[in-house]
Protein backbone atom coordinates (compact mmCIF):
# COMPACT_ATOMS: atom_id res chain seq x y z
CA UNK A 1 0.00 0.00 0.00
CA UNK A 2 2.70 2.47 1.03
CA UNK A 3 4.90 1.15 -1.74
CA UNK A 4 2.11 1.76 -4.21
CA UNK A 5 1.95 5.37 -3.10
CA UNK A 6 5.61 5.88 -3.90
CA UNK A 7 5.45 4.07 -7.24
CA UNK A 8 2.30 5.65 -8.59
CA UNK A 9 1.47 8.86 -10.35
CA UNK A 10 4.15 11.40 -11.11
CA UNK A 11 6.93 10.18 -8.80
CA UNK A 12 8.52 7.57 -11.12
CA UNK A 13 8.39 10.09 -13.96
CA UNK A 14 10.09 12.72 -11.82
CA UNK A 15 12.68 10.23 -10.69
CA UNK A 16 13.55 9.37 -14.29
CA UNK A 17 13.81 13.07 -15.17
CA UNK A 18 16.06 13.70 -12.19
CA UNK A 19 18.38 10.88 -13.15
CA UNK A 20 18.48 12.04 -16.74
CA UNK A 21 19.31 15.63 -15.73
CA UNK A 22 21.99 14.34 -13.40
CA UNK A 23 23.64 12.26 -16.15
CA UNK A 24 23.41 15.14 -18.61
CA UNK A 25 24.96 17.54 -16.10
CA UNK A 26 28.02 15.33 -15.93
CA UNK A 27 28.39 15.36 -19.71
CA UNK A 28 27.89 19.14 -20.01
CA UNK A 29 30.38 19.82 -17.22
CA UNK A 30 32.85 17.51 -18.95
CA UNK A 31 32.50 19.54 -22.15
CA UNK A 32 33.32 22.73 -20.27
CA UNK A 33 36.34 21.13 -18.57
CA UNK A 34 37.60 20.05 -22.00
CA UNK A 35 36.98 23.37 -23.73
CA UNK A 36 40.74 23.75 -24.39
CA UNK A 37 41.55 20.11 -25.16
CA UNK A 38 42.79 19.46 -28.69
CA UNK A 39 40.82 16.85 -30.68
CA UNK A 40 37.99 16.81 -28.13
CA UNK A 41 34.43 16.93 -29.50
CA UNK A 42 31.67 18.05 -27.12
CA UNK A 43 29.09 15.37 -26.28
CA UNK A 44 25.44 15.69 -25.37
CA UNK A 45 22.35 13.66 -24.53
CA UNK A 46 19.33 14.63 -26.64
CA UNK A 47 16.56 15.92 -24.38
CA UNK A 48 13.97 15.30 -27.12
CA UNK A 49 14.87 11.62 -27.31
CA UNK A 50 14.46 11.21 -23.57
CA UNK A 51 11.21 13.15 -23.48
CA UNK A 52 9.58 11.25 -26.34
CA UNK A 53 10.47 7.91 -24.74
CA UNK A 54 9.17 9.14 -21.38
CA UNK A 55 5.94 10.27 -23.02
CA UNK A 56 5.54 6.87 -24.66
CA UNK A 57 6.15 5.12 -21.32
CA UNK A 58 3.58 7.28 -19.50
CA UNK A 59 0.96 6.79 -22.22
CA UNK A 60 1.49 3.02 -22.24
CA UNK A 61 1.14 2.87 -18.46
CA UNK A 62 -2.05 4.95 -18.42
CA UNK A 63 -3.59 3.01 -21.32
CA UNK A 64 -2.89 -0.34 -19.65
CA UNK A 65 -4.42 0.91 -16.41
CA UNK A 66 -7.45 2.19 -18.32
CA UNK A 67 -7.90 -1.16 -20.09
CA UNK A 68 -8.14 -2.87 -16.73
CA UNK A 69 -11.05 -0.65 -15.79
CA UNK A 70 -9.15 1.46 -13.33
CA UNK A 71 -8.50 5.14 -13.34
CA UNK A 72 -5.67 6.83 -15.12
CA UNK A 73 -2.36 6.18 -13.47
CA UNK A 74 -3.69 3.44 -11.22
CA UNK A 75 -4.05 -0.33 -11.39
CA UNK A 76 -1.80 -3.18 -10.36
CA UNK A 77 0.50 -2.99 -13.37
CA UNK A 78 1.37 0.65 -13.05
CA UNK A 79 5.14 0.41 -13.29
CA UNK A 80 6.66 2.85 -15.70
CA UNK A 81 8.33 0.82 -18.44
CA UNK A 82 11.08 3.01 -19.79
CA UNK A 83 12.51 1.32 -22.86
CA UNK A 84 16.19 1.52 -23.61
CA UNK A 85 16.88 4.19 -26.21
CA UNK A 86 19.89 4.65 -28.44
CA UNK A 87 21.41 7.02 -25.89
CA UNK A 88 20.12 6.20 -22.43
CA UNK A 89 19.48 3.06 -20.45
CA UNK A 90 18.14 3.10 -16.89
CA UNK A 91 19.79 0.10 -15.22
CA UNK A 92 18.16 -1.99 -12.51
CA UNK A 93 20.70 -0.94 -9.87
CA UNK A 94 19.64 2.67 -10.12
CA UNK A 95 22.44 3.94 -12.31
CA UNK A 96 22.04 5.25 -15.79
CA UNK A 97 24.05 4.11 -18.77
CA UNK A 98 24.53 6.94 -21.21
CA UNK A 99 25.93 6.83 -24.72
CA UNK A 100 26.18 10.50 -25.59
CA UNK A 101 26.72 11.55 -29.19
CA UNK A 102 28.46 14.47 -30.73
CA UNK A 103 26.10 17.14 -31.98
CA UNK A 104 27.49 18.49 -35.23
CA UNK A 105 27.19 22.08 -36.28
CA UNK A 106 29.86 24.39 -35.01
CA UNK A 107 33.06 25.13 -36.90
CA UNK A 108 36.25 23.29 -36.05
CA UNK A 109 39.00 25.35 -34.48
CA UNK A 110 42.66 24.88 -35.29
CA UNK A 111 43.05 22.34 -32.50
CA UNK A 112 40.23 20.23 -34.03
CA UNK A 113 37.81 21.02 -31.19
CA UNK A 114 34.43 22.44 -32.17
CA UNK A 115 33.70 24.07 -28.83
CA UNK A 116 30.97 26.67 -28.47
CA UNK A 117 31.10 28.22 -25.01
CA UNK A 118 27.80 30.11 -25.31
CA UNK A 119 25.94 26.94 -26.25
CA UNK A 120 27.65 25.07 -23.39
CA UNK A 121 26.62 27.65 -20.81
CA UNK A 122 23.06 27.78 -22.16
CA UNK A 123 22.74 24.00 -21.96
CA UNK A 124 24.12 24.09 -18.43
CA UNK A 125 21.60 26.72 -17.33
CA UNK A 126 18.74 24.85 -18.99
CA UNK A 127 19.70 21.58 -17.36
CA UNK A 128 20.02 23.26 -13.98
CA UNK A 129 16.51 24.74 -14.36
CA UNK A 130 15.06 21.40 -15.46
CA UNK A 131 16.58 19.74 -12.39
CA UNK A 132 15.27 22.45 -10.06
CA UNK A 133 11.80 22.20 -11.53
CA UNK A 134 11.80 18.44 -11.09
CA UNK A 135 12.97 18.65 -7.49
CA UNK A 136 10.34 21.28 -6.74
CA UNK A 137 7.60 19.10 -8.24
CA UNK A 138 8.86 16.18 -6.16
CA UNK A 139 8.60 18.31 -3.05
CA UNK A 140 4.99 19.17 -3.88
CA UNK A 141 4.22 15.51 -4.40
CA UNK A 142 5.76 14.66 -1.02
CA UNK A 143 3.88 17.52 0.65
CA UNK A 144 0.60 16.21 -0.73
CA UNK A 145 1.36 12.76 0.62
CA UNK A 146 2.23 14.14 4.00
CA UNK A 147 -0.98 16.16 4.15
CA UNK A 148 -2.93 13.00 3.36
CA UNK A 149 -1.11 11.09 6.08
CA UNK A 150 -1.20 13.70 8.84
CA UNK A 151 -4.64 15.04 7.75
CA UNK A 152 -3.61 18.64 8.18
CA UNK A 153 -2.10 21.01 5.66
CA UNK B 1 26.30 14.71 -8.99
CA UNK B 2 29.54 14.45 -7.04
CA UNK B 3 31.11 13.22 -10.26
CA UNK B 4 30.19 16.53 -11.91
CA UNK B 5 32.04 18.45 -9.23
CA UNK B 6 35.12 16.28 -9.73
CA UNK B 7 35.07 17.03 -13.45
CA UNK B 8 34.84 20.79 -12.92
CA UNK B 9 37.65 20.64 -10.37
CA UNK B 10 39.89 18.77 -12.81
CA UNK B 11 39.19 21.52 -15.35
CA UNK B 12 40.09 24.23 -12.84
CA UNK B 13 43.32 22.45 -11.87
CA UNK B 14 44.32 22.07 -15.53
CA UNK B 15 43.66 25.74 -16.26
CA UNK B 16 45.59 26.79 -13.18
CA UNK B 17 48.56 24.67 -14.34
CA UNK B 18 48.39 26.45 -17.67
CA UNK B 19 48.30 29.80 -15.88
CA UNK B 20 51.40 28.78 -13.89
CA UNK B 21 53.26 28.04 -17.13
CA UNK B 22 52.18 31.39 -18.60
CA UNK B 23 53.34 33.22 -15.46
CA UNK B 24 56.69 31.42 -15.66
CA UNK B 25 57.04 32.43 -19.32
CA UNK B 26 56.35 36.09 -18.56
CA UNK B 27 58.57 36.11 -15.48
CA UNK B 28 61.45 34.56 -17.44
CA UNK B 29 61.19 36.89 -20.42
CA UNK B 30 64.82 37.91 -19.99
CA UNK B 31 66.25 34.86 -18.25
CA UNK B 32 69.31 32.91 -19.24
CA UNK B 33 69.56 29.26 -18.24
CA UNK B 34 72.57 28.04 -16.20
CA UNK B 35 74.18 26.62 -19.37
CA UNK B 36 74.11 30.05 -21.00
CA UNK B 37 71.24 29.44 -23.45
CA UNK B 38 68.15 31.64 -23.17
CA UNK B 39 64.99 30.37 -21.49
CA UNK B 40 62.53 28.56 -23.75
CA UNK B 41 58.79 29.15 -23.41
CA UNK B 42 56.69 26.39 -21.82
CA UNK B 43 53.48 25.26 -23.50
CA UNK B 44 50.87 23.23 -21.61
CA UNK B 45 48.83 20.65 -23.56
CA UNK B 46 45.59 19.12 -22.32
CA UNK B 47 44.06 15.71 -22.92
CA UNK B 48 40.65 14.31 -21.93
CA UNK B 49 40.35 12.02 -18.89
CA UNK B 50 41.63 12.48 -15.37
CA UNK B 51 44.29 9.95 -14.27
CA UNK B 52 44.18 11.43 -10.75
CA UNK B 53 40.59 10.24 -10.20
CA UNK B 54 40.20 7.53 -7.58
CA UNK B 55 37.65 5.39 -9.43
CA UNK B 56 37.97 3.68 -12.80
CA UNK B 57 34.69 5.30 -13.81
CA UNK B 58 35.98 8.72 -12.83
CA UNK B 59 39.16 8.44 -14.87
CA UNK B 60 37.32 8.67 -18.19
CA UNK B 61 35.83 12.06 -17.30
CA UNK B 62 37.47 15.41 -16.79
CA UNK B 63 40.68 16.82 -18.21
CA UNK B 64 44.36 16.70 -17.34
CA UNK B 65 47.67 18.19 -18.43
CA UNK B 66 49.10 15.69 -20.93
CA UNK B 67 52.50 17.33 -21.29
CA UNK B 68 54.42 20.53 -20.80
CA UNK B 69 56.18 21.14 -24.07
CA UNK B 70 59.34 23.22 -24.29
CA UNK B 71 58.85 25.55 -27.22
CA UNK B 72 61.58 24.89 -29.83
CA UNK B 73 60.81 27.92 -32.00
CA UNK B 74 63.78 30.26 -32.70
CA UNK B 75 64.96 32.72 -30.09
CA UNK B 76 64.36 36.45 -30.28
CA UNK B 77 67.40 38.57 -31.14
CA UNK B 78 68.47 41.90 -29.76
CA UNK B 79 71.31 44.02 -31.12
CA UNK B 80 73.65 44.78 -28.20
CA UNK B 81 77.41 44.71 -29.04
CA UNK B 82 78.36 45.71 -25.48
CA UNK B 83 76.76 42.65 -23.90
CA UNK B 84 79.11 39.87 -22.79
CA UNK B 85 76.51 37.40 -24.12
CA UNK B 86 76.58 38.86 -27.65
CA UNK B 87 77.46 36.42 -30.44
CA UNK B 88 81.12 36.84 -31.39
CA UNK B 89 80.91 35.65 -35.01
CA UNK B 90 78.53 34.50 -37.73
CA UNK B 91 75.78 36.40 -39.57
CA UNK B 92 74.24 37.52 -36.26
CA UNK B 93 77.44 38.97 -34.80
CA UNK B 94 76.79 41.45 -31.95
CA UNK B 95 73.27 40.11 -31.40
CA UNK B 96 72.13 38.71 -28.05
CA UNK B 97 69.79 35.70 -28.07
CA UNK B 98 66.74 36.23 -25.90
CA UNK B 99 63.96 33.83 -24.75
CA UNK B 100 61.33 32.96 -27.37
CA UNK B 101 58.57 34.43 -25.19
CA UNK B 102 56.12 36.73 -26.93
CA UNK B 103 54.41 38.80 -24.21
CA UNK B 104 51.37 39.49 -26.40
CA UNK B 105 50.81 35.79 -27.01
CA UNK B 106 51.27 35.07 -23.30
CA UNK B 107 48.74 37.73 -22.29
CA UNK B 108 46.15 36.39 -24.73
CA UNK B 109 46.71 32.85 -23.41
CA UNK B 110 46.40 34.15 -19.85
CA UNK B 111 43.02 35.72 -20.61
CA UNK B 112 41.85 32.51 -22.27
CA UNK B 113 42.98 30.43 -19.28
CA UNK B 114 41.26 32.79 -16.84
CA UNK B 115 37.99 32.66 -18.77
CA UNK B 116 38.12 28.87 -19.04
CA UNK B 117 38.77 28.70 -15.30
CA UNK B 118 35.74 30.92 -14.72
CA UNK B 119 33.56 28.73 -16.93
CA UNK B 120 34.57 25.70 -14.87
CA UNK B 121 33.83 27.57 -11.65
CA UNK B 122 30.36 28.46 -12.95
CA UNK B 123 29.76 24.83 -13.92
CA UNK B 124 30.83 23.71 -10.43
CA UNK B 125 28.47 26.27 -8.92
CA UNK B 126 25.64 24.90 -11.06
CA UNK B 127 26.30 21.31 -9.94
CA UNK B 128 26.51 22.46 -6.34
CA UNK B 129 23.16 24.23 -6.61
CA UNK B 130 21.57 21.10 -8.03
CA UNK B 131 22.96 18.97 -5.20
CA UNK B 132 21.67 21.49 -2.65
CA UNK B 133 18.23 21.43 -4.30
CA UNK B 134 18.11 17.65 -4.05
CA UNK B 135 19.16 17.84 -0.40
CA UNK B 136 16.19 20.08 0.32
CA UNK B 137 13.96 17.08 -0.43
CA UNK B 138 15.13 15.64 2.88
CA UNK B 139 14.27 18.77 4.83
CA UNK B 140 10.63 18.28 3.89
Amino acid sequence: MIQDLANAGALPVLEKSLRFASARQRILVNNIANSDTPDYRPLDLAVEGFQSELRRAIETRDRDAGAMGMGRGSGPDRALEFQRTREIDFLENGTIKARPRTPSGNILYHDRNNRDIERMMQDLAENNLAYRTTVELMRRENDTLRIAITQRP
Amino acid sequence: MYGSLDISTSGMIAQRDRMTAISANIANRNSVMPDGTPYRARRVHFAPGDPAATSKQGRQWGVHVAQVEIDQSPFNMRHDPSSPLALKSGPYKDYVLEPNVNPVVEQVNAIQAARAYEANAVAAESSKQMAAQALRLLVG
